[in-house]
C-alpha cells in the first residue's frame, strides 16, 4: 500500500490562484460586446400592476432592449418547484410580475444596455402604475381570517401543510407526569455570500447554443429548469459554474435573473450580464429560518421524554421557488434531534407572507428545530429542577440502537440516523468544556456583579442527500489525471479533497490532478453541491470512477508487460509487477496504449475513462455537540462569547483542515443568528435590513476560536464512511450561543424565547424582571 | 469638475476625464466615465480583476487597495480621484511564481475558503504588518475588523498573520 490522502490535512490546491487574484468569479468573466442587465423591482410590499411602460426606458441612447411581463409571452413561464406535497397550493413566481408584486425587490421590468450604469439610468425612465394593496408580513398574522391575501388559490395564506408522525402521541401525552408547552421563535435570516449572485449569458452564433456562467450551486440543476422554462432542448443550454465567492445554500435556488440575462441575450444577440448588487442581494436573495415553533413535550417525572407535539409556521414568503417547502419539512423532521422519541407530531404549516421568497441556508430547518428542542430541553429541564446536561443523557439514542428508523419520510427521504456514538461525543465535550466546573464559576462571577453563562447544544445534520451525483475521472495519453464532477462548490475546498481521494485509488499526487466542477457540457448529469453532499455524493462516484480506471490500467499496464493483472500493482505514479519494480510502466504509457488504435488486450474498450454515478437516498447523518461560553454586560445586554467547544462526528473525515474550517465557519454564521443577524420589515412590508450597515455579520472581533474534538463514527452508507457535515456549526452554534445567554440572564427571572439576541433585547429581558442586578437599567 | 472636460451629452455620468496612474509598478493612461468607480476602473479598463466588489458602501473591505502606500475601499473613491496617484492591488503582492509571505501564509495556515474576501483581507494585513512586528491576537482581530468574511469564522485567518508576522522579512 502506497501513500493514504484519505484523513491527511494538507492545503488547498485551489488556494493559489485565489491568492494571487487569479480567480474567475463570474463577475470577472468578460465577453466581448457584453451589454449590462438592470432590474426595475418593486417599492411596493403588495399593490396590483396596473401598468408598466418601457418605452421612454428603450429610446435611452446607450439602451439596447428593455422589456416587462407582456413581453415574457401570452403564458409566462412559472419557476418550477420540486416538491408536491398533497395539500400543497403552489404560488409559483413568474421571471417578472404580470398582475401583482408581493414584494419589495419583485422585478417588474429589465433594461439592457451598454453599461450598468446606463442600463440603470434608463430605469428611472421606465412608467409604472401601482395600485397598492394592504400588505402582512407576519406568519401568525398571515393564516388568521381576515388578513390581506396573496394569491387566490390560498385564500387563508397557507401554502401547505404538512403532518409529521410517529408512535402513539395521545397516549404518550395521556400518561405523562409532566406536559410542557413553549413558543419559540427564530427570525428571518440568511446566507449572505460575500459574493452576491450573478448571470452571464451568451448565444453562440455558429452553434445557436446558449453558455451561461453563473454562481449558483447547482449547474445542472439550472440548466434543466431554464430548458423548461425557454422551452428548448437542454443540449442547447451549457451551463458553467465559474469561482463561487460563498453559497451556504442561497445559491442553490431558482431566481428569476436565472431566466432573465439568457432570454435577454436570446433577444439582442449579444452576451449579457448581471451582477448584484448588495442592495438587490438583501432584496431578493433566498431569506430563510423564519420559524414558529409551538412545541410541546410529554416526560416522566424522572426526564425522560415520552413524546413531542408541535406545530410551526414558516414564513416563505411570497412565493415558492424549487426548494421553498424544504424548511418545513425539515425542521419538523429533525425535532426529535439524536434522541429517543417514542412518539411525535408535527404540524408544519407554510404561510405566505408579502416578504423575499424564503429557501433553504445552511442547515435548513434543522437550526429552527434546533433551536425550539435544544431551547426547550433547558426550560425544562429548569421546571424539573433538573441537570440539563442529565436531561440530556438520559434521553440520547445509544451506538446499540443504530440504525435508528424515525419512523418519519421528509420531502427529501426516510429519516434513518445510520450511525453515531452519541453519549460519548457528549460526554467528550462536556468534559472540553469543564461544564462540571462551571456551575462554580458562574457563581463566583455572579458575586462579583458579572453574568456568565454556558450553553450546549445537541445536534444532528441529514447529509449527502440523493438521488445521485456524477463523476468521471479520466488518464490523457500524456498521463495526466484529470476529474470531471457534478459538484459545484463555493469554497468548501472539494477539489482537494476529491483529488485526495482519487489519489489513494490511483496513486499519483493528489495536486497533480486537475479536478473540474460544474460543467453540463463536461459531465451529462449532475446534482450540485448543497446538503452537506460533496464528500458523501460527490466523493463516492470519484471513489467509483478511479476504482474503474486503475482496474482497467492494470489490466492495460498486465498486457503491456506481459503479466497477470492481479500482480500488479499501482505506485508512485507508475504500475509494476509486484516486488519486481523493473517492469514498471507509466500512466502515460499505460493511457497511450488505452487510445483507440493503442495496444490494447483483446477486446478491451479504447481510451481511459469513467463516467459513474453514485446513486443513493440512504443519506448519512452527522451530528455534534456544541458548548458556548459567554457573558453579558448587565449594563448594556452586550454578550461576548468567550470559550467555545464543539465535538463533531462525520464518519471519515477526507481532509481535516477544510473540516475544521467547515465548522468554525459554521460556528461563525450561528452566532450571528443567535445575537445580531436578521432581515427585519416593517409592519407595511418594507424591508430595513438592505445593506452591510443595518445587517450586521459577524466581524473578526466577534467570533471566538473553536475548539475542535473529532469522533469519526463511518457511516456504513457508502465506501469512504463519510458523512456530510458543513451546515452542523451553523445548526449547531445558533442554539449553542442562545442558550448560553439564556443560562448567564435566565436566573433573574426571564425566559428566552425568542433570537436574536442582540444587545437590546437582551437588555429588555433582563429590565422585564425588575430583578436586574446592580447596574442593569441604570440607564433607562 | 472642470466643465471644459463634458462631453456634448447633458448626462453628468456620460462626462469622461483622462487620467494616469500607477498601479503595481506599471503606469496607465486611461480615459474613464468620471461616474467610474476605482474598483470598477481597476477590473474594467485595467483587467485587473483580482479586486472583488463586495458591497459598494465601503463597508465589507473586499475591495481593499492601497492608495500610495495606505490601505483604501477602492469602492468609495472615482477613478477620477486617483488621477496620478500610485496603487497596490492583490496582483502586485506576489514576485512571479514566488507568493508573497502573507500570500504564502494564508496558503499553509487555512487562511481561506472561498477566496472572494481574501484580496481585501492580503492587502489589510500588509498594511498592518508592515509597522508592526510581534502583534498579539487582539491586536490582529482589531486589524482585521473592517473587513468581512462569511467563510472562514476568521480563524484560520489570523492564525496566517500571526504566521506571516513570522516569516515576511521586512
Amino acid at each position: 500500500m502506497g501513500v493514504k490522502m484519505v484523513g491527511a490535512s494538507v492545503r488547498r490546491m485551489e488556494d493559489p490562484r485565489l491568492l494571487r487574484g487569479e480567480a474567475a468569479f463570474v463577475d470577472d468573466i468578460r465577453l466581448p460586446g457584453v451589454l449590462h442587465m438592470a432590474v426595475l423591482r418593486s417599492p411596493h410590499a403588495h399593490a396590483r400592476l396596473l401598468s408598466v411602460d418601457v418605452r421612454a426606458a428603450r429610446e435611452l441612447p446607450g439602451v439596447v432592449d428593455a422589456f416587462s411581463a407582456a413581453d415574457l409571452g401570452a403564458e409566462p413561464p412559472g419557476i418550477p418547484f420540486f416538491y408536491n406535497p398533497a395539500s400543497f397550493r403552489p404560488a409559483p413566481q413568474y421571471p417578472l410580475a404580470t398582475d401583482t408584486v408581493r414584494y419589495v425587490g419583485e422585478g417588474v421590468a429589465v433594461v439592457v444596455a451598454e453599461s450598468r450604469h446606463l442600463a440603470e439610468d434608463a430605469l428611472e425612465l421606465i412608467e409604472v402604475d401601482y395600485e397598492p394593496l394592504e400588505a402582512v408580513v407576519d406568519a401568525y398574522a398571515a393564516i388568521q381570517p381576515g388578513a390581506p391575501v396573496l394569491h387566490e388559490n390560498a385564500p387563508d395564506n397557507v401554502a401547505a401543510t404538512m403532518v409529521y408522525e410517529s408512535g402513539d402521541v395521545e397516549a404518550a401525552f395521556a400518561g405523562a407526569d409532566r406536559v410542557i408547552s413553549k413558543r419559540l421563535d427564530m427570525q428571518r435570516y440568511t446566507g449572505i455570500p460575500m459574493e452576491t449572485r450573478g448571470v452571464v449569458g451568451h448565444r453562440d452564433a455558429v452553434t445557436a447554443e446558449m453558455t451561461i456562467w453563473a454562481s449558483t450551486q447547482w449547474p445542472h440543476t439550472m440548466r434543466t429548469v431554464l430548458a423548461g422554462m425557454l422551452a428548448v432542448p437542454a443540449r442547447s443550454i451549457r451551463v458553467i459554474t465559474p469561482d463561487i465567492g460563498g453559497g451556504f445554500g442561497i445559491k442553490a435556488d431558482f431566481y428569476p435573473e436565472d431566466f432573465l440575462v439568457p432570454f435577454a441575450a436570446g433577444r439582442v444577440g449579444r452576451p449579457v450580464k448581471w451582477i448584484e448588487d448588495r442592495n438587490e442581494h438583501f432584496l431578493t436573495i433566498a431569506h430563510s429560518r423564519e420559524q414558529i415553533h409551538e412545541v410541546e413535550i410529554a416526560l416522566r417525572d424522572d426526564g425522560t421524554i415520552l413524546g413531542l407535539r408541535a406545530r410551526h409556521i414558516t414564513d416563505c414568503g411570497a412565493y415558492q421557488r424549487p426548494l421553498g417547502l424544504v424548511n418545513a419539512s425539515l425542521a419538523a423532521t429533525s425535532l426529535a434531534g439524536i434522541y429517543r422519541v417514542p412518539a411525535l407530531r408535527v404540524e408544519a404549516v407554510c404561510a405566505s407572507t408579502n416578504k423575499a421568497p424564503a429557501s433553504a441556508y445552511r442547515g435548513a430547518g434543522a437550526p429552527e428545530a434546533t433551536f425550539a428542542r435544544e431551547r426547550l430541553l433547558d426550560i425544562v429541564a429548569r421546571e424539573l429542577g433538573m441537570d440539563r446536561a442529565e436531561l440530556r443523557r438520559k434521553n440520547l439514542l445509544t451506538p446499540e440502537e443504530m440504525p435508528y428508523d424515525t419512523g418519519l419520510v421528509s420531502l427529501e427521504a426516510a429519516v434513518i440516523l445510520d450511525s453515531g456514538s452519541f453519549p460519548a461525543a457528549f460526554e467528550q465535550a462536556l468534559d472540553m468544556a469543564d461544564y462540571a466546573g462551571f456551575a462554580a464559576r458562574q457563581q463566583a462571577a455572579r458575586e462579583e456583579g458579572r453574568l456568565i453563562g454556558m450553553g450546549i447544544c445537541v445536534y444532528h445534520q441529514l447529509t449527502g442527500t440523493g438521488p445521485f451525483e456524477g463523476g468521471s475521472v479520466r488518464v490523457d495519453p500524456t498521463g495526466e489525471v484529470t476529474i470531471n464532477s457534478g459538484a459545484a462548490p463555493q469554497g468548501q475546498g472539494t477539489a482537494t479533497m476529491l483529488a485526495q481521494i482519487a489519489a489513494d485509488e490511483l496513486q499519483v499526487p493528489h495536486d497533480t490532478i486537475k479536478v473540474v466542477f460544474g460543467d453540463t457540457g463536461r459531465l451529462a448529469h449532475g446534482m450540485g453541491t448543497y446538503a452537506s453532499r460533496n464528500a458523501v455524493m460527490a466523493g463516492t462516484a470519484v471513489v467509483m470512477a478511479s476504482t474503474k480506471v486503475r482496474e482497467k490500467a492494470l489490466a492495460l499496464a498486465a498486457h503491456l508487460v506481459e503479466a497477470d493483472p492481479s500482480d500488479m500493482v499501482l505506485e508512485d505514479g507508475y504500475a509494476h509487477v509486484k516486488g519486481v519494480p523493473t517492469t514498471r510502466v507509466s500512466w502515460a504509457e499505460i493511457a497511450a496504449a488505452a487510445t483507440p488504435g493503442g495496444n490494447r488486450p483483446e477486446g478491451m474498450e479504447p481510451d481511459l475513462e469513467s463516467v459513474q454515478y453514485f446513486e443513493n437516498m440512504a443519506a448519512p447523518y452527522s451530528y455534534g455537540i456544541h458548548i458556548a461560553e459567554v457573558e453579558v454586560d448587565p449594563d448594556t445586554g452586550v454578550t461576548t462569547v468567550g470559550r467555545y467547544v464543539v465535538v463533531n462526528d462525520a464518519g471519515t473525515i477526507v481532509n481535516p483542515r477544510n473540516a475544521e474550517g467547515q465548522i468554525a465557519g459554521g460556528v461563525a454564521q450561528g452566532l450571528g443568528g443567535a445575537l445580531m443577524e436578521e432581515l427585519v420589515y416593517g409592519p407595511d412590508g418594507q424591508p430595513q435590513s438592505t445593506s452591510f450597515l443595518d445587517y450586521l455579520i459577524p466581524g473578526s472581533l466577534d467570533v471566538p476560536d473553536v475548539e475542535i474534538g473529532h469522533l469519526e463514527t463511518k457511516s456504513p452508507l457508502n465506501p469512504l464512511g463519510v458523512k456530510g457535515m458543513g451546515e452542523g456549526g451553523a445548526i449547531g452554534g445558533h442554539s449553542a450561543v442562545a442558550n448560553a445567554v439564556a443560562d448567564a440572564i435566565e436566573h433573574l427571572g426571564c425566559t428566552v424565547t425568542r433570537t436574536p439576541l442582540k444587545p437590546a433585547t437582551v437588555w429588555e429581558l433582563m429590565r422585564s424582571t425588575g430583578a436586574a442586578p446592580a447596574g442593569a437599567g441604570t440607564t433607562a | 469638475m472642470d466643465v471644459d472636460e463634458r462631453t456634448t451629452a447633458d448626462h453628468v455620468g456620460l462626462r469622461e476625464k483622462t487620467i494616469t496612474v500607477t498601479v503595481n509598478g506599471d503606469s496607465y493612461q486611461r480615459t474613464v466615465p468620471v461616474r467610474r468607480s476605482l474598483v470598477d476602473f481597476l477590473r474594467e479598463d485595467l483587467g485587473l480583476t483580482g479586486s472583488h466588489v463586495g458591497c459598494e458602501q465601503g463597508v465589507c473591505g473586499a475591495c481593499t487597495v492601497l492608495l500610495d502606500g495606505e490601505p483604501i475601499r477602492a469602492c468609495l473613491m472615482f477613478a477620477v480621484q486617483a488621477d496620478g496617484n500610485e496603487l497596490t492591488t492583490v496582483e502586485g503582492l506576489a514576485s512571479g511564481e514566488e507568493l508573497h509571505p502573507i500570500q504564502q501564509a494564508f496558503w499553509d495556515h487555512h487562511g481561506l475558503q472561498c477566496g472572494f474576501c481574501t484580496p481585501g483581507f492580503l492587502l489589510t494585513t500588509y498594511d498592518f504588518l508592515r509597522e508592526k512586528h510581534g502583534a498579539t491576537e487582539p491586536e490582529i482581530r482589531e486589524a482585521l475588523s473592517g473587513n468581512l468574511c462569511r467563510c472562514t469564522g476568521y480563524q484560520g485567518i489570523v492564525r496566517s498573520v500571526q504566521a506571516a508576522d513570522e516569516t515576511w522579512e521586512r
